[in-house]
């Protein structure tokens, strides 16, 4: 038997004083790790989000009483996608948007530090943003109410750069290379502030044999030898859309209706034929089903009007944010908001959230490690007569001590492990019940910190009364058996 | 020439809230090696006190305590330890037994103090087997102590305090608790430890069944010594002469 041994034995001996110590640690870890996660999950999500949007600038009509509410189901709070019916922007104020948005642009190269002319901004850097204009509808769709979304795809494909098809392929009009892409690759175009398109390609991928396939490096096709027409169609304002009966279906949806490519769907008793399904972008994006633009307009008797329009700017430090405040200060009816912008709000926001949340539990942990301490403190008092025995037998100071180190130890982890586990657990429950709308991600880091976190609050509650007991006489410990 | 166990002016004195215990007024007191020594007394006598300073467990007020020629209250916490698992084996009254381990457990416990008691933890094993089968306890290793009568916990006790090979054994009220036959067989066993293995037994007891099969009696009354009496009955009822 080892000292270790003889630890092991003890606790396995005192299951419910053991385990009272374990559960009250483990809520403190559990209490910790649970707003560590959501907290990373919060910021990794905006941060996503961000990525995703980068520089985007959304237009829509200014929300008043009585319009229909914006629709939450995705959760998300922090998108481009986020919908309102029933007020629309007339395109004929598009240009004017437009004329708006390009002067703010300038002004602000300007205010960041010289002209348009000037040498030490990139001319690349006045690439013409991309207009994705939206028109959203509820209606019936095989049945069931839905959210219809017209777009051009075209624009809609390079504002919303990230999307990628589960099944279908793109019309041919977006871009002749994208159509050669494996979706399942998850190549993703960027469009470069130098006018150069870029495919991004993860660096392996598995193929459907589960072999692990690594890609070569990343292809660039500079704008004038991949295509013109793309240029063309993406950038300016000027791009056409066609009276189709094309239609493409969130990832989502798809899913819940169990649809693919090549099937059909019934819209306003109009039928649609499935040219792709996306892949889910946990935005609501994923519950929609898109149409062609003029298609929508007419379909819903809204020719000449959109509910949304999505300006992305084609340069990584456009000022953007100018942009939204003239379009705001200039046009009535219309609201900008920029992408960047919100997503500081949220920060702020969450992390004033954040560090509330963190002084509530931080006190509570204060407050539960004093309850940890006494019930150490009264189990360990129960043992003195033990640790009395034990110090006649020869155990010296160091040895006991080492006793109850090895016993707090083993009682840190499992702590930590247990909390760690309903850590996890009470994060997706935070974040459904307080409507972060997070995607939950658990990181390493989280659980070392949960070890770490149950493995300090078990030292610290054993260590000042392991220290008073390990050097207590034993004749005090033994004093109503050794009589005076 | 010094005693194999010696005190001299041995003082303690308690506070107990205000109240001034003198539990030992100054004993001096001298056992050979392989002696077998009964206190007796009073409750509040002192011959725990006493007992107690002598196994390394109180430390006096005054005075000293030598075994084997060392002054042990001279020795530091972790000598002192070592000298408690090595050169004496205690056995008490109650909560003599970790209700934690086994019979085989509680006995090689002392082992895991032992410096080289990793080391040497296969002999520990078969030398407290070798014990508990003299003690008639070999039946029962796996039990807890829980599931022992009072003289098997006692027995498994005396097993215990035997399996460092101490040259002392320390026993304080060994036999309380016990009906008569059980005591018998306790002492008998101590006498067994004392003739055969040639240990040093020290013992504190009320009970006079021990003094069939003590060497040297030693009567405490009020702290101070009173021994070698001729009749150790008449002296615990108080017509005892001041040696």
């Amino acid at each position: 038997m080892t000292i270790l041994k003889f630890a092991v034995l003890d606790l396995m001996r005192r299951p419910k004083k053991s385990g009272l110590i374990v559960f009250a640690i483990a809520i403190s870890v559990a209490l910790l790790s649970s707003l560590s996660i959501v907290s990373s999950s919060a910021t990794s999500t905006i941060l996503e989000v961000v990525s995703k949007t980068g520089h985007t600038l959304t237009v829509r009509p200014v929300i008043t009483a009585g319009i229909d509410e914006a629709d939450k189901s995705s959760l998300q709070n922090l998108t481009i996608s986020d919908v309102i019916f029933g007020k629309y922007i007339p395109e004929s104020a598009v240009q004017e948007i437009g004329r708006i948005y390009d002067k703010a642009i300038l002004e602000g190269w300007e205010r960041k530090g010289g002209l348009v002319s000037n040498p030490g901004i990139p001319i690349t850097s006045l690439v013409p943003p991309t207009w994705a204009p939206r028109l959203y509808a509820k209606a019936v769709v095989d049945g069931r109410e839905a959210i219809v979304t017209g777009i051009d795809i075209s624009k809609e494909y390079f504002v919303r750069f990230w999307w990628t098809l589960s099944s279908g392929e793109w019309p041919e009009n977006v871009n002749v290379d994208v159509k050669n892409v494996d979706p399942k690759i998850g190549a993703m175009y960027i469009m470069g502030h130098n006018g150069q398109v870029t495919v991004a390609k993860p660096k392996s991928r598995v193929d459907e044999q589960g072999k692990t396939i690594y890609n070569e490096g990343n292809h660039s096709y500079s704008s004038e030898t991949s295509d013109d027409k793309l240029r063309d169609s993406a950038h300016g304002h000027g791009a056409t859309d066609e009276y189709r009966d094309d239609a493409y279906l969130g990832g989502a949806y798809a899913a819940a209706r169990g649809l693919k490519a090549g099937d059909t769907v019934m819209v306003a008793s109009r039928q649609f034929r499935v040219m792709g399904v996306l892949d889910e972008t946990n935005s609501a994006d994923d519950y929609m089903v898109f149409i062609p633009l003029l298609t929508a307009q007419r379909l819903f008797h809204k020719e000449g009007y959109i509910s949304m329009l999505s300006v992305r700017a084609m340069c990584p430090n456009c000022p953007v944010g100018d942009a939204m405040v003239e379009l705001n200060r200039n046009i009535t009816g219309i609201t900008a908001v920029s992408q960047l912008d919100v997503a500081g709000l949220q920060f702020d926001f969450f992390n004033m959230l954040y560090r509330f949340l963190l002084a509530v539990v931080v006190a509570t942990i204060a407050v539960g490690i004093f309850s940890i301490f006494n019930i150490v403190a009264g189990s360990l008092y129960a043992r003195a007569r033990e640790i009395g025995l034990l110090k006649a037998v020869g155990a010296s100071r160091f040895q006991l001590f080492r006793i109850f180190l090895y016993e707090h130890l083993i009682i840190g982890i499992v702590a930590g492990l247990t909390g760690f586990a309903a850590g996890v657990g009470m994060a997706h429950i935070m974040n459904a019940f307080l409507g972060i709308g997070a995607v939950v991600r658990v990181e390493g880091i989280v659980l070392w910190h949960a070890l770490a976190l149950g493995i300090i609050c078990s030292l610290l509650a054993i260590y000042y009364p392991a220290y008073k007991l390990s050097g207590i006489r034993i004749t005090e410990i033994f004093r109503t058996q050794w009589e005076v | 020439m010094v005693s194999f166990i010696q005190t001299r002016a041995l003082k303690k004195i308690y506070y107990l809230g205000d109240q001034r215990v003198e539990a030992l007024k100054g004993v001096d007191l001298d056992i050979p090696s392989s002696d077998f020594v009964v206190f007796m007394g009073h409750s509040g006598s002192g011959k725990t006190t006493l007992v107690s300073t002598i196994g390394g467990l109180t430390k006096p007020t005054e005075g000293t305590v030598s075994i084997d020629g060392v002054d042990i209250w001279r020795l530091n916490d972790q000598e002192l330890s070592v000298l408690r698992n090595r050169k004496i084996g205690f056995v008490f009254q109650s909560f003599s037994l970790l209700s934690t381990l086994n019979v085989l457990n509680n006995v090689v416990m002392p082992v895991i103090f032992n410096k080289n008691g990793r080391r040497d933890a296969d002999i520990s094993r078969e030398r407290a087997l070798s014990i508990l089968e003299s003690l008639d306890m070999k039946k029962k290793l796996e039990s807890y102590p829980s599931e022992l009568s009072g003289g098997e916990q006692r027995r498994v006790a005396i097993a215990r305090a035997l399996i460092n090979n101490p040259e002392i054994i320390l026993a304080d009220e060994p036999t309380g608790e016990l009906d008569i036959r059980t005591e018998q067989e306790v002492i008998d066993i101590f006498r067994m430890i004392n003739t055969e293995y040639k240990k040093t037994i020290i013992v504190v007891s009320h009970s006079l069944t021990w003094l069939e099969c003590a060497k040297t009696v030693v009567i405490m009354k009020d702290g101070l010594l009173y021994r070698d009496v001729a009749d150790p009955i008449e002296a615990l009822m108080g017509k005892v002469c001041k040696t």
